[in-house]
């Protein structure tokens, strides 16, 4: 369409249709000159909803396509350049990032104020209580060095004025411009149209967004800007990790994560009570499917077939969660910590390998490396 | 030869595989559009024909013929086209075909009318300058000498 519209042709607009000018070879003369010089062809060329070809002060144009139908459709002709001509609107109303999707995201906020409230205390002896949403936004904006942008844009986020504007324009607006009339145009005005067309089409679309972007921004407009950064923050970069529980997004699409907890360095007894220092990895979950605890580093251990990255746990009486909740997710990481750190038993020599040589032809996993 | 003989014969003959013939229009809008021919070639086409001799053209050389591009089926503007169907009238001769350059459409008249009866091989190959040339030299020849001139 680009090249169309930048090519300085001298196009036709008729009837909502776009015309182009017509290429001649002679067969085509001919058939042009048997078509506008005999009396019984002219009629369809008159009919406003079958005019192929048009005559415009000697010049002929042919038939293209609707304007308004271009319009509609542009996202799948050109997606590369809709999506351009998208962000180029979003920038022009101050919607370029998509942070409220991001924290309206159900998974993120489970994680954050359900999950990870359960394995970091702030108080440590006696008194130790769950923290708090609030609590916890300021521990993480406390420890963790959250850029300066982020505070400006929590600033902007909170202030809706912007927001109920867009949406009070877009109410005011037409649905879609008004066709350019009929007659000769240049490539360069209709290419105006087309833009102003296409960013109309847009902000429709996204009148949904905009009304809840502003529904979420009254809610947090109550909020201290320091926590509306903190939770950007995390929303933006999708990954935390705080006293050696953490998470990471996997799917910025589908906003699933893996949450994860390090198990910290740890020994295990063989069957001749000799110890076995087990370096830390990080047990995690996966938000996307039900799915058992797993490894997320390359590890080997007696309960892990292998000696590689991403295994799941073998745990014997572990049923995978139909249904995700904080609870669900608290427990499938304690059950995987505590399968690795305590649920070898070196007398049984459970799992799909020995601490200790069995002397069986038998492929399996070497931990002599880990003796001390 | 029996009937049936001669219809399988016609039906072999029709789906034998025909290469595309070279087409004056498609050859001569190619030109138009690959060199942005404009109108005022025309009026080049008009004067200068009186100025191919080959006095003017002082010693003989051999002009390399360029490969030509051409569509197999051209479409212009109406503007080229218009060009381009004043170009073959005015030029009207069966070596317009074998042009693959304005300068060349040009010389096609004066190569006509010096020799008809050139092959589509030579027109093919040699530019059309060199040809004029060519029999410019043997006409020269046939004049001075008329025993040992080149068939």
């Amino acid at each position: 369409m680009k090249q169309l519209f930048d090519s300085g042709l001298e196009l036709a607009v008729e009837s909502d249709f776009i015309y182009f000018p017509l290429l001649f070879d002679p067969d085509i003369e001919k058939e042009i000159q048997a078509v506008f010089h005999s009396g019984e062809n002219i009629g369809q060329f008159n009919e406003p909803e079958s005019k192929t070809v048009i005559k415009i002060e000697d010049n002929y144009f042919v038939k293209g396509f609707r304007l308004d139908a271009l319009v509609k459709n542009f996202e799948a002709i050109d997606p590369h350049s809709y999506q351009t001509m998208k962000n180029e609107c979003f920038r022009r109303y101050q919607l370029m990032r998509e942070v409220d999707g991001m924290i309206l995201d159900g998974n993120l906020r489970t994680i954050l104020f359900q999950v990870m409230p359960h394995f970091i205390k702030k108080n440590k002896g006696l008194n130790r209580k769950k923290l708090s949403d609030e609590e916890m936004l300021d521990l993480i904006g406390q420890k963790i060095n959250i850029p300066d942008s982020y505070y400006q844009e929590a600033k902007t986020f909170t202030d809706i004025e912007p927001l109920k504007e867009i949406l009070k324009n877009i109410g005011n607006q037409p649905p879609c411009p008004e066709l350019p009339g009929n007659g000769l145009t240049s490539g360069r005005n209709l290419q105006d149209w087309f833009r102003n067309a296409v960013h109309t089409k847009v902000l429709a679309d996204e009148v949904d967004r905009i009304t809840t972007s502003l529904q979420v921004r009254q809610q947090f407009s109550r909020i201290k800007p320091e926590r509306i950064a903190t939770l950007l923050y995390i929303a933006d970069s999708g990954a935390l990790e705080l006293d050696g529980f953490g998470f990471i997004r996997k799917n910025a699409g589908r906003k699933e994560y893996h949450v994860y907890k390090h198990s910290g360095d740890y020994v295990l007894k063989d069957y001749y009570g000799r110890n076995y220092l087990f370096p830390d990895c990080r047990v995690a979950v996966s938000t996307y499917m039900p799915s058992k605890p797993f490894v997320m580093e390359k590890y080997k251990h007696p309960f892990l077939l292998e000696y590689k990255s991403g295994q799941e746990i073998c745990l014997k009486h572990f049923n995978p969660p139909d249904e995700l909740t904080a609870q669900r997710i608290i427990d499938a990481l304690e059950e995987g910590l505590t399968a690795l750190r305590y649920g070898y038993d070196h007398r049984r020599r459970n799992g799909y390998h020995s601490l200790d040589k069995l002397w069986v032809h038998i492929p399996t996993i070497d931990f002599d490396d880990y003796r001390i | 030869m029996d009937l049936l003989k001669h219809i399988k014969n016609n039906r072999a003959k029709q789906k034998q595989k025909k290469p595309i013939k070279r087409d004056v229009f498609n050859q001569i809008s190619s030109i138009v559009r690959q060199y942005g021919l404009k109108e005022n070639f025309l009026d080049i086409f008009d004067t200068v024909e009186n100025h191919f001799t080959v006095k003017r053209l002082g010693v003989f050389r051999i002009r390399v013929k360029k490969p030509g591009i051409t569509s197999i089926f051209s479409l212009v503007e109406k503007e080229e086209y218009d060009l381009t169907r004043s170009i073959i009238h005015k030029a009207d001769n069966p070596y317009l075909v074998f042009a693959h350059s304005p300068e060349e459409i040009l010389w096609c008249k004066s190569l006509y009318r010096l020799n008809p009866a050139l092959s589509a091989e030579k027109l093919r190959r040699y530019h059309f300058e060199t040809l004029f040339l060519h029999e410019c030299a043997k006409r020269n020849r046939m004049k001075t000498n008329p025993s040992n001139a080149e068939t």
